[in-house]
């Protein structure tokens, strides 16, 4: 009996969470099919006619199609080249200990720590300096993929040092034995194994890069490179002044949609990861 | 080992080529640099389209001529660091976001007197001539002309005339017929009046200065603005302190009208929910999009006080500046593209366009959306025109008196207190090494 | 053996990403840092050099210790809400229910929606008029006694109620990354030593506090240091929901050094901030890391 009553409480605060997180959700998405004064009029309630114009408005307004475009490029190409240099730094910190090694590792954990902000500026003027002819890198996706990386380099080192430090200390030495040298077994022997934490990172990394809103404003601000997040937050600002509402709602549900999708498709695969990277063995 | 890498790195190359070749053409202008003008606006209620469309058509009149206009909600984020980096736009209207100031105290904007005491855009007397004085003043330091208006917007409050009408309610021209009034606005089941509660400088410009104004006559408004010491706690200040107070208590304002933003309060007042609500000329363009079917706007101004000394037809305005940065390129070109667009055609195709009065004279002879006609007329009439500037001149006592508004509007200070931190701000200023603005009138 | 090629190694893998990190991360962070000596509007190119100036302002600063209170109090309780949910559902969530596989899928919802998002989304649920919060208060309200001042619903408006609003919401964004890391730490407890513990008697709640807690004690570190990350230097969520009003009762540090940057062209003072909240972050996180250093089950993995 009293199991029972346990398992009835256990069950009634899982459900209770399970609202919570739902509930906004589903808001924003009814929301986003209510016509403008219907938002304030009913907030609450069921839209009275589906209004898919909204998206169509947001689509257009907003040039998402394009947008979308570029902030996919931009993305992944962060990830095609952050996984690999991280993983490397991360490998090196991990089983590779030397003089200094710890306060370089709290470099890289430090500069998370600095609001982003303020480095704005500077690394403006940087943007601008560095040159290749007549181009800089400032208002380029390759220069905003480039920054991307480096500020990507903090998280993702130190959460792949923790995955390496997880593999059994001997691996190397057993593969060392069989004649693989130090790249090789990073390559074919340790990479592989830290799979689950790739995708993690992967992931975690996407879904923030896909999000970053305040680095694209300042070094790419023109409209032909604009990112996605940036494209939204001016049609939520362009909305804000003439009050559309609707689209609004449309919009910020269409920038979802890709973050949703990812994470549906792979929500199993990052629970297994959690799991599997847990089990040192 | 290196096979790796050597793999790694021509990745990394190539991928490197290709996003920089999609980069959407090149970052520098193939146009002949001396002809060309980087303009940036920012873009709020009506848009950009008006000063992208007078671009083309000046570029259509000067062969040769480039003109690359570009605008967003948020633009002065884009444009700060380019001032750091001295790399700025040649002409533009950075918004609400960007302090002028700043820019004019490190010299960073031409000045313009050279420019408006030559001829105007169609030949009859000075450029300088061509605006209306008091909104020129409004953009001077020191002698120099700085900033130049474009548009302006006049403050006051608005209501639905037809629910007035049907209610059979007159618009109160005085404090006293506003108490009288506002129960009756109560029993039919709307409140008297809301406010914008986010953004404190709403209740400010329509409450606050125009009963200061009111009881104590301009100079009350004057003095604090120039931060004369005392003048910010006068009798003036600490009376319409009072008088908000005594809304607030006698529950005239909307449920809730502090965690209201813009929209929200503006909207409750079109939807019938509020009868009053302080707003500038923008009201209708911003709103155009969320009206409720039948809602209907008109201005009225603030109610005066029973026996105030101020000029009853004492009115507030502010104006939207534009600017040319000295280290922006091309200057001759940039004065002419603003001239062209400050001529009285453009002018006045703005007003009728936009919905909004331009700086220009003669410019409100244009067609004007309907709820412009009240308000140019009580400008034009007006003795006493005013606009709030200390906010932008002394940021910290702008951001203090957002504070102390909040804090009066939610009852958490006394006027007494409110008009006390707001002197003790006042002098914080004087103390630093601020330059000072003198108000006349 | 091993050490054959091992320096080279190093250096060739450590190479890329410090390279990289260094020249648009630290380089950048160190310019902003030399701001700090110098009066400057961040502009133009006119610095005054003030030597520290900025610092002795700031340390008179009431706005900064009234900033730096409220992270205080969301650190503490936001963040102690956030530990405390986090091992609670991670550890309801142990379970094979339907229940469970649902909640699995749809945990993390809140903390991948774009912060603009989730500040409007709870703008309007604390919205006085239509809101989902104020709603539920009137509920509460007694009769309306004639000549009253009016029941004020303001959430976001009101002075008391701001703070631990903004803390709610930040709480339902963040939590979902910790439940999943508290699912990983108690996955990671090996079999035998639930089992065992069963065979001796503990069950539930009992099992949960002598087992399952001091064996999360590593996960836990990591959580904490998270936390006193996100909380003393949280921004974007305030910024966008509050502005650190009204009248300042939700202003953090960030927020007040967005305002001296940016709103007072103050460059030098922001970034004097922006290191004594560098240097605050890096001593709470020193003195959590000593104080839990010691693993108190015994029990060492």
């Amino acid at each position: 009996m009293i199991s029972l009553l346990k398992r009835a409480g256990t069950n009634a605060v899982l459900f209770a969470f399970a609202l919570v997180v739902i509930v906004p959700l589903l808001w924003m998405v009814f929301s986003s099919f209510k016509s403008g004064p219907e938002i304030f009029a009913s907030p609450w309630g069921l839209p009275s006619k589906l209004h898919f114009e909204n998206f169509a408005h947001a689509w257009q307004t907003a040039g998402i199609a394009h947008f979308f475009l570029n902030s996919l490029i931009v993305t992944v190409a962060t990830l095609v080249v952050l996984i690999p240099i991280g993983a490397m730094a991360a490998y090196v910190f991990a089983r590779y200990p030397f003089l200094g090694s710890k306060v370089l590792f709290g470099t890289f954990l430090g500069g998370m720590m600095f609001p982003q902000f303020l480095t704005i500026v500077p690394l403006f003027f940087l943007m601008n300096s560095l040159k290749l002819g007549s181009y800089s890198l400032y208002d380029t996706k390759l220069g905003l993929t480039i920054v991307y990386i480096a500020y990507s380099l903090p998280f993702t080192v130190f959460v792949l040092a923790g995955f390496f430090q997880t593999l059994p200390k001997d691996l190397d030495e057993a593969a060392m034995i069989d004649g693989a040298s130090h790249s090789g077994v990073f390559w074919k022997v340790m990479l592989p194994l830290a799979k689950p934490g790739l995708i993690v990172v992967g992931i975690f990394n996407g879904i923030g890069l896909w999000n970053e809103y305040s680095l694209a404003l300042v070094l790419m601000p023109s409209e032909a490179n604009r990112t996605l997040p940036l494209g939204i937050a001016n049609l939520v600002m362009v909305e804000h002044y003439q009050s559309d509402w609707g689209a609004l709602f449309a919009g910020l549900v269409i920038v979802m949609i890709p973050v949703l999708i990812v994470y549906w498709i792979f929500r199993e695969k990052i629970h297994e990861t959690m799991l599997a990277g847990a089990l040192k063995g | 080992m290196k096979t790796h890498f050597l793999a790694l790195a021509v990745a990394s190359a190539s991928l490197g080529v290709l996003i920089g070749g999609c980069s959407g053409g090149s970052n520098e202008s193939t146009a002949d640099k001396s002809k060309h003008l980087d303009v940036v606006s920012f873009q709020g209620g009506f848009g950009i389209d008006f000063f992208k469309q007078a671009a083309k058509e000046y570029e259509a009149n000067h062969p040769g001529v480039t003109i690359s206009l570009t605008g967003g909600p948020r633009v002065w984020e884009q444009l700060r660091p380019q001032f750091a980096s001295g790399t700025p736009p040649s002409l533009t209207w950075p918004g609400w976001g960007m302090d002028y100031w700043a820019l004019i105290y490190d010299k960073q904007v031409l000045p313009l007197n050279d420019a408006l005491a030559k001829p105007a855009f169609d030949g009859k007397g000075t450029w300088r001539d061509t605006f209306d004085p008091a909104l020129l003043k409004l953009g001077e330091y020191q002698g120099q002309q700085y900033e130049l208006p474009y548009h302006y917007n006049i403050m006051g409050w608005w209501y639905n005339p037809d629910t007035f009408a049907k209610h059979g309610w007159a618009v109160p021209k005085t404090f006293s017929e506003l108490i009288a009034l506002c129960p009756k606005i109560k029993a039919a089941g709307m409140a008297p009046l809301t406010y914008q509660g986010q953004y404190p400088d709403y209740t400010i410009k329509g409450f606050l200065f125009p009963w200061v104004i009111s009881i104590g006559g301009i100079k009350a408004a004057d003095d604090a603005q120039s931060l004369v010491p005392g003048a910010w706690k006068s009798d003036a200040f600490l009376q319409a302190a009072r008088m908000i107070k005594q809304l607030r208590d006698q529950g005239f304002f909307e449920d809730g009208a502090n965690s209201l933003s813009h929209t929200q309060s503006q909207t409750d007042f079109l939807a019938g929910k509020a009868a009053m609500i302080p707003c500038g000329t923008w009201l209708e363009s911003e709103m155009k999009k969320t009206m409720p079917p039948g809602a209907k706007m008109a201005f009225m101004m603030p109610p005066v006080v029973d026996g105030g000394k101020g000029d009853p037809s004492a009115i507030m305005i502010g104006i939207e500046p534009w600017i040319i940065p000295t280290a922006g390129s091309n200057h001759e070109l940039a004065i002419d593209f603003y001239k062209f667009m400050t001529s009285l055609d453009k002018a006045k195709q703005f007003v009728t366009e936009c919905g909004t009065l331009t700086a220009i004279k003669g410019s409100d002879q244009a067609k004007m959306p309907e709820t412009l006609v009240e308000p140019a007329r009580l400008f034009r009439q007006s003795k006493t025109v005013y606009s709030i500037q200390f906010d932008t001149w002394y940021s910290t006592l702008g951001t203090e008196s957002k504070h102390a508004m909040e804090a009066l509007l939610n009852g958490s200070n006394t006027p007494e207190q409110f008009v006390d931190r707001l002197e003790a701000e006042a002098e914080k200023v004087r103390q630093s090494k601020k330059p000072i603005h003198t108000m006349t009138h | 053996m091993r050490n054959r090629g091992r320096t080279a190694f190093i250096v060739t893998y450590l190479a890329p990403a410090t390279l990289l990190y260094g020249v648009f991360v630290i380089w950048p962070v160190l310019q902003a840092f030399g701001f700090s000596f110098y009066k400057w509007s961040g502009m133009s190119a006119n610095k005054t050099f003030v030597g520290f100036d900025n610092f002795k302002q700031l340390f008179h600063d009431s706005v900064f210790w009234q900033a730096l209170e409220h992270n205080a109090l969301i650190f503490l309780i936001g963040g102690g809400a956030i530990l405390v949910i986090g091992v609670g559902i991670a550890h309801a969530m142990q379970g094979e229910g339907r229940l469970t596989k649902v909640l699995r899928s749809v945990y993390l919802f809140p903390n991948i929606m774009s912060l603009v998002v989730v500040a409007i989304l709870w703008e309007f649920v604390y919205d006085p008029n239509i809101g989902l919060v104020s709603s539920l208060m009137r509920l509460f309200d007694g009769p309306v006694r004639a000549g009253a001042p009016p029941v004020d619903h303001s959430i976001l408006g009101s002075a008391t109620k701001a703070l631990p609003a903004v803390i709610v919401t930040f709480v339902w964004f963040a939590v979902g990354f910790y439940i999943m890391l508290f699912s990983t730490g108690i996955r990671q407890i090996p079999s035998e030593v639930v089992e065992a513990s069963k065979l001796d008697g503990a069950e539930g709640f009992h099992q949960f506090r002598k087992i399952t807690l001091p064996l999360l004690w590593s996960v836990g570190r990591i959580a904490v240091i998270y936390l006193v990350i996100n909380t003393l230097n949280v921004f974007a969520l305030v910024f966008l929901m509050t502005q650190g009003g009204p009248d300042r009762k939700t202003e953090v540090m960030l927020t007040y050094l967005y305002e001296q940057a940016f709103v007072n062209s103050d460059y030098g003072a922001a970034t004097a901030l922006a290191i004594a909240n560098f240097v605050i972050v890096m001593a709470v996180s020193g003195i959590v890391l000593r104080l839990t250093r010691k693993d108190p089950a015994g029990a060492s993995r």
